[in-house]
């Protein structure tokens, strides 16, 4: 049975208010206050992400990230450290309560369930993409997205990135490398492990691609996607989530 | 002679997983060694979260041991625990596998 979720197109905020919008969202879905929720967002400043369960010393160059204007946050999802290029990207996440009707109960098959709709999306884009247990979406055995889940507050967050465009270069000068001796066959090695909508389309037309993907989402969750805002209480509540935890260096350096 | 207490580390990629990265500090002077402090950190995913403290704090005074470290996190599992991308093997091998590292 079609369900009836709330699209937020969101456009360009900081890290910190990204991930504290995040969770808002994901309390707010779980307490009944709003639909299911899907919502695409950019990063201004450009910012470094790193897992809940990551090390910021061991994965972050913190001086490269001040000098690079760059942000650093830690986020309530597990998984990998990644780059979230202003221009290089397009990030989505989703909110919906953990009985969502359908979704598969294992987490590794919810993901692949979850991450349809951006398949679908990719594919009517022309690309042949493919969902990469765990979490990863490929083109041509190429990532092309990363996604990452928690489960909390009896709901699911999963937020993951489309890549539209990849600097390695400055990938790998954010992020530490084990020794600086590979760090140029690092570089090499994400020309052969990771595509984008640049490689693989020629140019890069954000509206295009995400509406592909809210096109895809709907195809694959047989859901009506219904364009809306925050609710003040999202509102509220993300302000305070970023002030007490997102922005503190209890948290980013919690690890 | 003296007790020493060093830390030790090592970073393992779990076959078709994540990256497990171990530092502990241990007491030499037992055999096999007792784990006094751990901390794993990677781009793993844990179900909730939290629980992360809860490993950590099992391990700690553990015996740097293959069973014991198999029990431990196994019984640390079976209070509904879900880990993505590592299996208990794989921890129990990045911890083995952890060496002394020597100031350069």
């Amino acid at each position: 049975m079609s369900q009836t979720w709330r699209l937020l197109q969101h456009g360009a905020r900081s890290a910190f208010d990204n991930m504290a919008i995040d969770e808002a969202i994901l309390r707010c879905v779980t307490g009944g206050m709003v639909p299911p929720t899907l919502r695409f967002y950019r990063w201004q400043p450009s910012a470094v992400s790193i897992g809940y369960f990551q090390g910021l010393e061991q994965e972050i160059d913190q001086e490269a990230c001040t000098t690079h204007g760059v942000d650093v946050i830690r986020r309530l999802t597990g998984g990998g450290a990644v780059y979230h290029d202003y221009e290089g990207e397009i990030t989505y996440s989703l909110a919906i309560p953990d009985d969502y009707p359908g979704l598969p109960r294992k987490i590794l098959d919810s993901y692949d369930a979850l991450c349809r709709g951006l398949v679908i999306g990719l594919q009517a884009l022309g690309m042949p993409a493919e969902f990469k247990p765990i979490n990863d979406i490929t083109v041509n055995e190429r990532k092309i997205s990363g996604n990452a889940q928690t489960r909390r507050f009896h709901g699911i967050l999963q937020h993951g990135t489309i890549l539209c465009e990849v600097d390695p270069h400055l990938m790998f000068t954010l992020l530490k490398v084990p020794n600086e001796k590979i760090r140029d066959k690092l570089i090499a090695g994400v020309e052969e492990r990771v595509t984008s909508i640049r490689r693989e389309m020629g140019s890069v037309d954000r509206a295009r691609v995400t509406q592909a993907l809210i096109d895809g989402f709907a195809e694959a969750l047989d859901i009506t996607l219904v364009p809306g805002e925050l609710i003040d209480h999202e509102i509220v509540l993300a302000e305070t989530l970023k002030e007490e935890q997102y922005a503190t260096d209890e948290w980013i350096a919690m690890r | 002679m003296q007790p020493t207490s060093g830390l030790r580390c090592a970073d393992y990629k779990a076959p078709g997983g994540k990256l497990l990265r171990v530092r502990l500090t241990v007491t030499e002077h037992a055999t096999p060694p007792i784990i006094t402090s751990l901390r794993l950190t990677g781009d793993f995913f844990m179900h909730p979260e939290e629980a992360i403290l809860d490993l950590e704090e099992r391990l700690a005074g553990a015996p740097l041991e293959a069973g014991a470290l198999h029990q431990r996190l196994q019984a640390f599992l079976d209070t509904g625990i879900e880990v993505i991308g590592a299996s208990v093997e794989d921890i129990v091998h990045v911890i083995l596998s952890a060496q002394e590292i020597l100031d350069s």
